[in-house]
């Protein structure tokens, strides 16, 4: 069964294409990635999903509603933690959840309950009174992400859920994540622009430039490069690379000074790559590839790592002035 | 504890379901615009200041300077007073939503299956309750200003607040709902309260002004929310006076005729709906 279906949507600022005829399908209980570099279209893709933003072309369907004709509904079937907060920081926590159950019409008994059972499971129960602007970083997400499934949705949308978390705040999220889509079947739609949190989703699409360049496993993606990355170092590294290419039939690259290819079962072929070498080498490393490496062969550079934006800045400088005040 | 995250909500599909999710939903909106505003020290605290000032200001300063007929200038301004606070506090309240924008609630509720109109309507009714509560404040400083007030005016002039809010604040939601910043919401507002509040007849009886600025007051629609709120509050003390003073006081001569208390609340009314409707463009292409 398919919760999102993606066909053609396209959106347009005047003239810039922020995303271009972008097509894909997620399937229920999924953890589906979006990894692409900051400005490649998931933030606009995501409001486009979430009724925020209407497309230039193209339709979707969300949770089985179209997000043209009947945003409404699609509202009901969603939940989303945004890029930036969008918590009220006047608000308790609490406040903040039974806010969102009155928005979403859920009966006044349920709210509560519903409230306090996601605060203990978030871990914020000692502080659901609190205003939420004494939060840390990593308590405003797993708040945001109570909120999110408050309404209880069958879509959840992350947008950079781990954005300038600590370590363990980002491991928790992701448990958590995770444990929503085996034990009750959430399908959870996520952007993100580092490695190793696209590592842990079903599947992935690659996006840049407001294109899907690629669509599969983490595992389909790092085969798709044709086996292990194989690194030789050595005096004279053109020479070498000349070497490996004609004596194997393979295309080096020369990358951070060190001389790479992808080869299947690198371990085995090192000792014939060293066997048959003339070229002096000082050292052969052998690693599998990971997602930076697909991506580099995927887009031709390297992820950018992102700036915050500058209203993101000014919050988090009005959020320590105001921290101080308390 | 395993709680249970899937489960289909009720459909919203019974017209008097929507209806009431749609009172629901003005009514929590609202609730939060008064909760943040006694959360907010320094707004409450100004509802308790700013009467003060105005009292120290207008019934002591101006008071003993200004001559009126019939009437003392203090028992004069002291309506005026009440529509400046109404004026001030609801046109201010229209900066939640600015602030909502810049700390992205405004997309938690935008993003909710929730109709535009009602986050609208909600903003709006907070501010003008915001107003009828700085309002009540002043009502307690009557009798320093000489004014005999009574249960019955003090009614009258809540709702009339209500209404007069409404307006106002209407006009602070349709501009907030445009804006980016909180800093240009400020100066924004106060480019339009300070004129709006001198053409409005608050400082002094609009028929005794010079014939230009008649022109700019009777195209000001604050100038007819500002005439019941007087002629309400000095309701026991016109009837002190002989009743063509009286009405050289409270009439409004706008486009060659003189505007009954009904007609100027038929233009308030009128104004107010063209707020909101502007109020609910807003919103509905804040996102």
């Amino acid at each position: 069964m398919k919760n999102i279906e993606v066909n053609a949507l396209s959106k347009n600022f005047k003239d810039l294409t922020a995303v271009d005829k972008v097509s894909f399908d997620v399937n229920k209980s999924e953890i589906f990635g979006f990894l692409g570099p900051n400005g490649a279209g998931k933030t606009t893709t995501i409001s486009m999903l979430c009724t925020l933003l209407k497309p230039s072309a193209g339709t979707a369907l969300v949770g089985g509603y179209d997000i043209i004709s009947d945003p409404g509904n699609v509202r009901r079937e969603i939940g989303i933690v945004f890029q930036d907060t969008t918590l009220d920081e006047r608000l308790t926590a609490r406040e903040n959840l039974t806010f969102h159950g009155e928005l979403y019409g859920m009966p006044r008994a349920e709210i509560g309950e519903r409230a306090d059972a996601l605060l203990a499971r978030v871990g914020l129960t000692a502080r659901a009174g609190d205003p939420v602007a004494v939060f840390s970083g990593g308590m405003r997400r797993r708040l945001e992400l109570a909120r999110g499934l408050m309404h209880k949705p069958a879509v959840l949308f992350l947008d950079e859920p781990t954005i300038g978390l600590d370590p363990q705040s980002r491991r928790n999220l992701w448990d958590y994540a995770r444990s929503l889509r085996d034990s009750e079947g959430v399908t959870i739609f996520l952007s993100t622009h580092y490695m190793d949190e696209a590592e842990a989703c079903d599947r992935i699409a690659v996006i840049d430039y407001g294109e899907i360049i690629a669509l599969d496993t983490p595992a389909a993606h790092k085969s798709a490069l044709g086996g292990d990355v194989v690194s030789v170092t050595g005096p004279d590294l053109e020479v070498l690379s000349s070497e490996i290419a004609q004596t194997f039939d393979i295309d080096p690259r020369i990358e951070n000074e060190k001389v790479e290819f992808n080869i299947q079962q690198g371990a085995n072929f090192i000792p014939t790559l060293l066997d048959k070498l003339e070229q002096s080498v000082d050292s052969v490393s052998l690693r599998n590839p990971t997602l930076d490496d697909v991506f580099v062969s995927l887009t031709g550079h390297q992820i950018r790592d992102g700036d915050i934006s500058t209203t993101e800045k000014m919050r988090n400088v009005q959020r320590q002035g105001w921290g101080r005040r308390h | 504890m395993d709680i249970p995250i899937l489960g289909k909500n009720a459909r919203v599909s019974d017209k008097k379901i929507a209806g009431m999710h749609f009172l629901n939903v003005v009514r929590v909106v609202w609730l939060r615009e008064i909760l943040i505003y006694f959360r907010d020290r320094p707004r409450v605290i100004s509802a308790f200041m700013m009467p003060i000032v105005m009292l120290i200001l207008f019934g002591e300063g101006l008071g003993g300077i200004i001559e009126l007929p019939g009437i003392s200038y203090r028992q004069f301004i002291f309506p005026g007073m009440v529509a400046m606070i109404v004026l001030m506090n609801s046109i201010f309240a229209g900066v939640t939503i600015v602030t909502d924008r810049q700390f992205g609630f405004l997309r938690e509720m935008l993003v909710a299956p929730v109709s535009r109109t009602a986050i609208a309507v909600a903003k709006i009714f907070g501010g003008a309750t915001i107003a009828l509560i700085n309002g009540v404040v002043l009502f307690a400083f009557a009798p320093l200003m000489g004014i005999d007030i009574s249960f019955l005016i003090v009614v009258k002039l809540m709702g009339l607040i209500l209404l007069v809010g409404f307006m106002l604040t209407g006009i602070g939601v349709s501009i907030g709902s445009r804006l980016r910043t909180p800093e240009s919401f400020q100066m924004l507002s106060q480019a339009i309260i300070f004129p709006a509040m001198f053409l409005s007849g608050v400082f002094f009886p609009v028929n005794n002004t010079a014939k230009w600025l008649d022109f700019f007051v009777q195209f000001n629609p604050i100038t007819y929310a500002v005439a019941p709120i007087r002629e309400i509050g000095l309701g026991n003390e016109l009837e002190k006076v002989q009743p063509e003073v009286a009405a050289s006081l409270i009439n409004i001569q706008a486009f060659g005729h003189t505007f009954t208390i009904l007609e100027e609340l038929g233009v308030v009314v009128g104004f107010s709906l063209l707020m909101l409707w502007l109020a609910v463009r807003g919103v509905r292409n804040a996102s």
